[in-house]
């Protein structure tokens, strides 16, 4: 079942981008191609708008920017993860957790409902 | 991989995104040709895995351009905070500079405050929510009067038969309407209060855009005469407090005066009709308060009878119609109502449509005059007070220029040190401007005692056009006075000033604080003159011989109420009063008048065989007791005063006064006169003459004034008049709960010290001098600080000089007398400048003056006298200091 960038939420995005940064500062590119590579294909992000984000969270002080050289020596906009960022991160982890175990509970339930 | 940060710019955002997209997509096309694709697929591809690239721009760039903006806010927020907290550093450093600042401009823009709020509720101020403020006006109908030398009376009230023929006659107005305000009794329960009521008629509304809170206001059915219809329309403030804002206030009723009243509306909250002082607590129709009224003839007729009086007349200009086109308009309605009512025809009157504000009409006390020109007057100590503030601030940079070129040489941009001096004086400016408020509002609490009706609201806090007004000043202080002398500073030549310790350069600059210096003195003597006049005027005034003896006198003024007494009943009252006044413990004298000077005056009808009338009468007449001449203390000069003999049914008489002799029968033996008031038939004899009083108007030389007897005049009205021994005003309450006692019903006495009807006639030369003496201290002051200053800061750029001149072998007194010398240069150039200026602007405003010329020597003289002597004071203490110069200090420390 492949996931599209439609049905991705925009939060959902941001917390992969956070998630994605805490192994260190990296590029737009390269951030598109781990996360390609990871969910092995399931997830396709629209370029366009994992920039989109990478600039909000870069407005909202989560994430930094600053220009440096990739691999290849060219010039590249590196972003890293800022202490807000990591909290961020975490409180958004939480989020996720909770979410998916009430969705859990529903599914996995043996109880009937409840006589009136 | 390094990390390098390239500072941001809007220029740059743009390049920035463009490179970004650039990258990712070259990075794409680069792995995809890595995995095989050609060149023109993997580019295709990539593209299209991207997205809508201009659209991508377009919002990185947007958000982009949000991150900058917050940037530079930030930058800026915490580089004006270092600028902050490094000023107040430095006027910690120096307090007494901060201080002498702050207090200079806290009572420079405090005045100001204080006098502006007062001024402009009496002068600028026009009522709230009028629909046309602009087209508004007030009519005043003028007769020429020949007791005022040919010059108008204005009268305000205007009978209800009038305004009819006027609203006929006339085509230049939208609307019209009537107005008059009341004092009336409002009662709730046993609770009786006197409120002020405002009786309109019911095109009154109509003049403003004001929809009432609740219900309706009265319509013109309700307005009809005889009586209208008894309704009112309560006041926001009313509605809240009595009846706590319900609805079921409507239909309440109410007993205002005689009279019950219905609620059909309320006014909404800004609405207080044209009375912006004093707010009324609720409007009735002006017919159903004259109809309701004590005078039973006077409730019956006021509508058919052009002798009553109705209300004030307000109208509305139509569009484009000028002001001379509508006192056309209204005098020719006016004479054709005059002719109609059977006027005399030599006395034809003019209309004129004037100001709502009747400050600004042709009643206008003087006090307004004396209002306007204080308010000039502290604009001009704003001025001074901006001039030493700059001053002070040029001092202060000029002597930190070694500290700025030394800043500036460490590599400090021009424009931050420029943004660091002004941040200071700002700063100053903010503290002066709170302090100023502080200030302001203990003022404009005096002074509106002094000027405007009791219970107007004088609060500055909450005023915004008060607060607008000190703002700006506030601001401009900081910024101009501060802009110059940081300007000046910072184009400092940074070499030579870092070269040598800063001596020289004392000349241009001087020049400026010169200048300065010489016009504070001027406005320091300006001010100073108009003190000494204004206090010259108000002795003059206080010396003025009445007539009478005010001191000890208290006067008792009857307030009937709705309590109705037929004549019998209301002469046993007055005589009853009478007797009581006279048993009260310390009362010398005490008698009954029909009239007092400045408190209520008539003209009476007199007639004799010797008189040609010529114009109205300028007769005053007066009804008194036996005691009164001695209750008054106004001397007999020739015969005899009113006495016991001239009871009811004895021969007539009557007492002149000394002038009305001499018109009456020049050359020839008052006495054994006879005199006809009205149309009697009987003769009147004069039995005595008293000496001339002032009756109405302080400089008035040509009343004519009489008395009867009052036991053979018809009607018995008004008061008692007493004379004290000892004190008069702790005399008040005895005498009040005394004569109250023998009051029937509700009504009750008043009781006033007479002097204070004398001294508000006094009011606006006792302003003039207080308000000139004050502000004419305050810019001496201000002018000796800045003379001071200046003195103190020359000495020490000179200490040099000074050490060579008594190493060369001056005295201690030679020094002294070079700096004094300055000292008095700059003041008598200031008493010349001043004194010049002084002469001229007095000669503008000699009426506001009392038997005082303009021009008066003594006041000039003791005003450059004073001036040149502050002058000495203030520099002798720089000049001491001169003289103490060690010449080994001073000259070695080049």
């Amino acid at each position: 079942m492949a996931a599209t960038s439609n049905t991705l939420l925009q939060g959902t995005l941001d917390g992969l981008i956070l998630k994605t940064l805490t192994w260190g500062p990296r590029h737009g590119y390269g951030i598109a191609r781990w996360l390609r590579t990871t969910s092995d294909d399931t997830l396709t992000i629209e370029d366009r708008a994992l920039y989109l984000s990478l600039h909000r969270l870069e407005e909202r002080g989560w994430v930094a920017a600053e220009w440096g050289l990739s691999d290849n020596n060219r010039k590249a906009k590196f972003y890293r993860l800022t202490p807000e960022g990591k909290r961020e991160l975490k409180a958004e982890r939480e989020r996720l957790t909770e979410y998916a175990r009430a969705i859990l509970r529903v599914f996995a339930s043996t109880i009937a409902e409840p006589s009136a | 991989m390094s990390l390098f940060r390239l500072p941001r710019s809007l220029r740059r955002i743009h390049r920035d995104v463009d490179d970004e997209i650039r990258f990712h997509i070259d990075s794409r096309i680069g792995a995809l040709v890595a995995g095989g694709m050609s060149p023109d697929d993997a580019r295709r591809t990539a593209e299209r895995e991207y997205g809508d690239v201009a659209a991508s721009r377009a919002e990185l760039t947007e958000v982009d351009h949000r991150i900058l903006a917050r940037e530079r806010w930030l930058e800026w927020m915490d580089s004006s905070w270092q600028h902050i907290t490094y000023a107040m550093r430095g006027l910690r450093a120096r307090p007494a500079f901060a201080i002498a600042v702050v207090i200079t401009l806290a009572l420079g823009i405090g005045a100001n405050a204080a006098i502006f709020s007062v001024v402009d509720r009496l002068l600028f101020r026009l009522p709230p929510l009028l629909r046309e403020p602009a087209l508004v006006n007030r009519l005043y109908a003028a007769f020429p009067s020949p007791e005022h030398d040919g010059q108008n009376f204005f009268v305000e009230n205007i009978p209800w038969l009038r305004y009819q023929d006027i609203v006929n006659a006339t085509r230049s107005f939208t609307r019209t309407a009537g107005y008059s305000d009341q004092q009336l009794a409002l009662r709730t329960g046993d609770d009786v209060r006197e409120v002020h009521v405002g009786a309109v008629s019911a095109s009154f509304f109509d003049f403003f855009d004001a929809p009432p809170a609740l219900g309706r206001y009265f319509n013109a059915a309700e307005d009809m005469p005889p009586s209208g219809a008894l309704v009112v329309v309560l006041s926001y403030g009313t509605w809240q407090t009595r009846y706590a804002g319900r609805s079921d206030a409507l239909g309440a009723t109410l007993q205002i005066g005689p009279a019950t009243y219905t609620v059909v509306g309320v006014a909404p909250e800004q609405f207080v009709g044209v009375w912006t002082d004093e707010p009324p607590v609720a409007f009735i129709p002006v017919a159903a308060f004259l109809g309701a009224a004590d005078d039973r003839r006077r409730g019956k007729t006021w509508f058919t009878s052009y002798d009553l009086d109705w209300a004030t007349m307000l109208v509305e200009r139509k569009r484009g119609v000028s002001i001379a086109a509508a006192n056309a308009d209204l005098t020719a309605a006016l004479r054709r109502s005059w002719k109609e009512q059977g006027g005399p025809p030599d006395l034809q009157p003019h209309g004129l449509a004037e100001s709502i504000l009747t400050e600004r009409g042709p009643n206008q006390r003087s006090v307004s005059r004396v209002a306007a020109l204080v308010g000039g007057m502290a604009f001009i100590v704003l001025m001074i007070t901006c001039a030493n503030v700059a001053s002070l601030l040029l001092a202060r940079a000029l002597r930190r220029r070694r500290e700025i070129a030394v800043r500036l040489a460490l590599g400090v941009s021009r424009a931050r040190l420029l943004a660091q001096l002004l941040t200071e004086s700002v700063l100053l400016a903010v503290l002066g401007g709170i302090a100023g408020l502080v200030v302001a509002h203990w003022g404009s609490t005096v002074l509106g005692r002094m000027l405007l009706p009791a219970g107007a609201d004088t609060r500055v806090l909450t005023d915004t056009r008060t607060l607008g007004f000190v703002g700006v000043p506030v601001l401009m202080t900081g910024i101009l006075t501060g802009l110059a002398p940081a300007w000046l500073a910072v184009h400092v030549d940074v070499v030579r000033h870092l070269k040598n310790s800063g001596h020289g350069d004392t000349l241009r600059t001087s020049r400026a604080r010169m200048a300065l210096l010489v016009v504070q003195g001027a406005l320091s003597v300006i001010l100073l003159v108009g003190a000494g006049l204004f206090v010259r005027s108000l002795n003059n005034v206080k010396a003025l011989p009445l007539g009478y003896d005010a001191d000890r006198v208290l006067t008792v003024a009857l307030n009937m109420r709705d309590v109705n007494l037929d004549s019998g009943a209301a002469v046993a009252l007055r005589e009853r009063l009478l007797a009581t006044a006279m048993r009260v413990p310390g009362v010398e004298h005490a008698a009954l008048h029909l009239t007092l000077p400045f408190v209520n005056t008539a003209l009476g009808n007199i007639q004799a065989d010797s008189l040609v009338r010529r114009g109205l009468p300028n007769f005053r007449i007066n009804a008194v007791t036996p005691d009164y001449f001695a209750t008054m203390g106004t001397r007999i000069l020739r015969g005899r005063g009113i006495s016991t003999a001239d009871a009811s049914g004895a021969p007539a008489a009557v007492v002149v006064s000394k002038r009305m002799a001499n018109l009456l029968w020049p050359g020839r033996d008052a006495l054994g006169q006879c005199v006809r008031e009205g149309g009697e038939k009987t003769c009147r004899l004069v039995v005595g003459i008293a000496e001339d009083i002032k009756g109405n108007i302080l400089d008035d030389d040509t009343g004519l004034h009489y008395y009867y007897a009052a036991a053979q005049f018809k009607p018995q009205r008004n008061g008692v008049v007493l004379r004290m021994r000892g004190d008069a005003a702790s005399g008040v309450e005895v005498v009040r709960r005394t004569i109250q006692r023998e009051m029937p019903g509700a009504a009750s006495v008043s009781v006033t010290p007479f002097a204070n009807a004398i001294e508000q006639e006094r009011e606006s030369w006792r302003l003039g001098a207080t308000m000139f003496s004050i502000f004419g201290a305050l810019a001496l002051v201000l002018a000796a600080i800045g003379l001071y200053s200046t003195l103190a800061y020359s000495v020490t750029q000179r200490s040099h000089e000074m050490g060579v001149r008594i190493a060369l072998g001056a005295q201690a007194t030679d020094v002294i007398w070079l700096v004094v010398r300055q000292g008095l240069v700059f003041g008598g150039a200031g008493v010349l400048l001043g004194g010049v200026a002084a002469s001229i602007a007095a000669n503008r405003f000699a009426s506001l003056l009392f038997s005082e010329s303009p021009r008066d020597p003594v006041v000039y003289a003791s005003v450059g006298g004073v001036l040149l002597t502050i002058a000495a004071v203030a520099s002798a203490i720089p000049a001491r200091r001169a003289a103490r110069v060690d010449p080994n200090v001073s000259l070695r420390s080049e």
